[in-house]
């Protein structure tokens, strides 16, 4: 569970409203202008406060890696970034506090004007295609067989990696690919760069193609 | 009054369903909180305002016929 001032605020208005509404129902008193006013704050603006607060709090709660790996298919990535010991792209930015317990959403958010509702979209897409074709899939079978849906782009790398850093330019691999590094032609998670940030499933899908 | 009363209900209800999604933020209780608690909670609300004004003209009409009837034309 993942403490927020909003989830704190949300908690204490919707007890005040179940306090109200019970006294309302348990003394059943007449409709007086002060039940009204009570009823008001009991059915109207504490459950709306309760609404928006919790909005925020979901809102925080959805960017967690702990919601990710919720859905066991994605145990796998999130057991890997919790791992101290992890090597991979992911766990790594894992352990950089500006990723830390959020790196899933970081990494894979759509970013731009739009970027936060893009993002939703595509994480109500992602809940329908497991409620209704993966939920029981094993994970060795997700493994092997699922892909991202679109190609991870370098634009979210370059959020934090400018590739206009003078010591970045000294690295010969990055002089010489800039253009289809920036272009978006070359991913910098590709194997033999950077990637892949999730090796474990490159592993699974090579061995099923190698027939293990 | 019934209505009102099925109205505290249902937002007991609805807030439930909020209050299990913040503390079990999975996608099931996330979803439900965001389409049925806040569904439930609109028309809680509808409910309680329907009431209350319907009570308010009531209250309107009756004043307006009472000083009606105190006044000969």
């Amino acid at each position: 569970m993942h403490f927020d001032p909003f989830l704190i605020a949300a908690l204490v208005t919707t007890g005040i409203a179940a306090v109200l509404l019970l006294w309302f129902l348990v003394r059943r008193p007449p409709l007086t202008k002060s039940t009204k006013v009570i009823l008001l704050f009991g059915i109207g603006i504490l459950p709306l406060m309760t609404a928006a607060n919790g909005n925020v709090a979901g809102f925080h709660a959805t960017t967690q890696r702990s919601f990710c790996g919720s859905c066991h298919v994605m145990t796998p990535y999130s057991e890997d970034s919790d791992n101290r010991e992890s090597t991979s792209l992911a766990a790594r930015h894992a352990r950089n506090r500006m990723f830390g317990d959020t790196n899933c959403y970081t990494c894979h958010a759509d970013y731009g004007m739009f970027g936060v509702i893009v993002t939703k979209m595509g994480g109500l897409r992602h809940v329908y295609e497991y409620t209704m074709n993966y939920r029981n899939m094993p994970v060795k079978q997700f493994l092997e067989e699922i892909e991202i849906r679109k190609p991870f782009p370098n634009s979210t790398c370059m959020h934090c990696h400018s590739t206009e850093n003078p010591m970045w330019e000294t690295v010969s691999e990055h002089t010489s690919t800039l253009e289809r590094l920036r272009a978006g032609t070359l991913s910098c998670a590709s194997e033999g760069c950077h990637g892949p940030a999730h090796p474990f499933s490159k592993e699974a899908k090579r061995l099923k193609a190698g027939g293990h | 009054m019934r209505l009102l009363q099925v109205s505290a209900v249902v937002t007991l209800l609805a807030l439930a369903l909020m209050v299990w999604s913040m503390l079990q933020p999975t996608p099931l209780p996330v979803m439900l909180a965001m389409t049925v608690g806040q569904g439930l909670g609109t028309l809680a609300l509808g409910a309680y305002l329907f009431v209350v004004i319907r009570d308010l003209r009531r209250t309107y009409v009756r004043r307006r016929e009472a000083e009606e009837s105190k006044d000969p034309p």
